[in-house]
């Protein structure tokens, strides 16, 4: 009898441990979370910002031509103005080995583009590349937004990077 | 007199010096460890270096061999009647033919069982990308209970037990003493070496095939090797996602299957809202071994598949934006391809078998 209670009483353990994930799960799944931009890597502070934090920020507009050749106006933050706020080694700390670092964009479908740290720079390039949350005055939809790199002057826009979801700094080596 | 005697016992002293020294060069060599042989694996240049492997786990062939051991051991669910070769075998580029699988309790699983087929070059793993590192991803079926269904402690006392493996994980790792993590290495270190790269496709990129006419004109729709001229919506062609010679770059999209997911595939775990319906974009090598497709195994031919892309795609809030964007262009759902077009693509599906994959002895079970 001992016995049995005592396989009884394992096998609710045993149920518990199941249950407990099949919940967090469920709860998981019901609970959306709110989209955001983590910046990490070779940064003095991380960040994670989401559309209140980027309306706080510098705004700028940028125009991009889709892939049909029809132009829209985006809006959002320089790209340089954010990482100034994860202190990433720009401006006049843009030389000898830090020319070797680069910025990895990371989208929500998996996607990835690089840029190095200079072609973003203002000391060596008027190019502008925004961290953009509006659209023609609108919040970017369509699986493109909430967040999209646009990289202005590109004869192709697959830089112009959809569903950003974080900004990695890191060095190359060989 | 007195010098003789002392010649011999120098004599002596020498001998019995060098009698020692051997006895403890003897004793020094037996407890060295066997030599851990490690393991440098070779692809083609067009795969590309994006691959990713675990500085704590560097192969070695003593773990590659004993992670293709525990690939095939039944010991390792619950029931003792399945091993992770019962849904990923190998003459089906590791499936099952199955939508679904079988567990070691006869329930079956929610996905389709993925094919094993380049995990060098993934980093996340599973439909929704769940698990980070191959390292990680075995832990789900080995555990959970509709597939081995046996904790990872229980596994490493079932094989403690048995007396092939201690001297194989003192081979791999250094100590008799089996843990779940070895396990765990061992596994990933073999799935490591799983790579396909000769088949007829890649003979072609060597330049030691000649495709035929539809064969050709099958890559030249994949991978849109056309023309500017061509409409928008051909130049968003199956290579924009299934990229490059590997035909797999990691990416998470929602290609269309339904309008209102039942399966929320990817946001169950990343609870985004955009995430709803998206599952991972496979890799093609070997597809024509791999049906049924997609998560729940609903296409059973590759003529299904292709007949989705080209009319089937069903608008939903989270549908990719390349597949939209070529809908956009052409008013019509779908990239609306010509018999003779479907015909092509398939027929390059097919120069993807990889027949020397599929029969490598290097892959294949041990006690058989």
């Amino acid at each position: 009898m001992i016995h049995i209670y005592d396989n009884f009483n394992q096998r609710i353990i045993r149920n518990i441990f199941l249950i407990i994930p099949l919940f967090l799960t469920i709860s998981i799944a019901v609970a959306q979370v709110e989209p955001s931009v983590i910046v990490k890597g070779e940064v003095q502070r991380h960040l994670t910002l989401d559309t209140t934090d980027l309306l706080k920020m510098k705004r700028v507009k940028a125009t991009l031509n889709d892939r049909g050749g029809v132009s829209h106006v985006y809006e959002g933050v320089p790209i340089t103005n954010i990482l100034d706020s994860a202190g990433v080694t720009l401006h006049g700390q843009l030389r000898g080995e830090n020319l070797s670092k680069y910025l990895l964009v990371k989208c929500g479908d998996g996607y990835q583009v690089l840029f190095s740290l200079a072609e973003l720079d203002e000391s060596f390039t008027d190019k502008v590349v925004i961290l953009a949350d509006r659209v023609d005055g609108k919040s970017i939809s369509d699986g493109r937004g909430p967040f999209r790199l646009v990289v202005p002057g590109e004869k192709v826009p697959a830089r112009s990077s959809f569903e950003v979801t974080a900004l990695i700094i890191g060095s190359a080596k060989d | 007199m007195s010098k003789t005697k002392k010649i011999q016992g120098g004599k002596v002293y020498v001998f019995a010096t060098l009698i020692i020294f051997l006895l403890l060069m003897q004793s020094a060599f037996h407890n060295v460890e066997p030599p851990n042989e490690p393991v440098k694996l070779n692809y083609p240049a067009y795969f590309g270096n994006r691959t990713y492997e675990n500085p704590k786990n560097p192969l070695t062939k003593q773990g590659i061999a004993l992670g293709k051991m525990l690939f095939y051991e039944k010991a390792l669910s619950a029931n003792g009647n399945i091993s992770c070769g019962s849904c990923h075998q190998q003459d089906r580029a590791f499936t099952d033919g199955k939508r679904f699988s079988e567990g070691t309790n006869g329930k079956l699983t929610s996905r389709n069982a993925m094919a094993l087929v380049n995990l060098l070059w993934v980093d996340n793993f599973f439909w929704d990308g769940r698990s980070k590192g191959l390292e990680n991803q075995s832990l789900v079926p080995l555990t959970d209970p509709h597939e081995m269904g046996q904790q990872l402690d229980v596994s490493a006392r079932k094989l403690q037990s048995l007396t092939k493996y201690p001297p194989r994980f003192k081979e791999a790792f250094g100590t008799d003493k089996i843990t779940g993590a070895y396990i765990t290495y061992a596994l990933a270190q073999f799935e490591r070496t799983l790579i396909s790269a000769d088949s007829k496709y890649d003979q072609y990129l060597q330049g030691k095939y000649q495709p035929a006419a539809s064969e050709l004109r099958g890559i030249d729709l994949f991978f849109g090797n056309d023309k500017e001229q061509e409409p928008l919506m051909r130049r968003r062609t199956c290579g924009h996602c299934h990229g490059g010679p590997k035909t797999f770059s990691e990416l998470f999209h929602n290609n269309g299957l339904d309008s209102s997911s039942q399966d929320l595939g990817r946001a169950i775990f990343t609870g985004l809202a955009a995430d709803n319906g998206r599952f991972r974009v496979v890799t093609l090598r070997n597809i024509a071994l791999t049906a049924p497709y997609m998560h729940d195994g609903r296409f059973k031919t590759l003529e299904e598949v292709i007949d989705h892309y080209s009319d089937h795609i069903r608008e939903s809030a989270t549908l990719s934006p390349f597949l939209r964007e070529a809908m956009e262009n052409s008013n019509k759902i779908g990239f609306q391809f010509t018999r003779q077009e479907k015909e092509d693509i398939v027929n390059f599906l097919h120069l993807l078998t990889d027949s020397s994959f599929v029969n490598n002895p290097a892959f294949s079970d041990p006690f058989k």
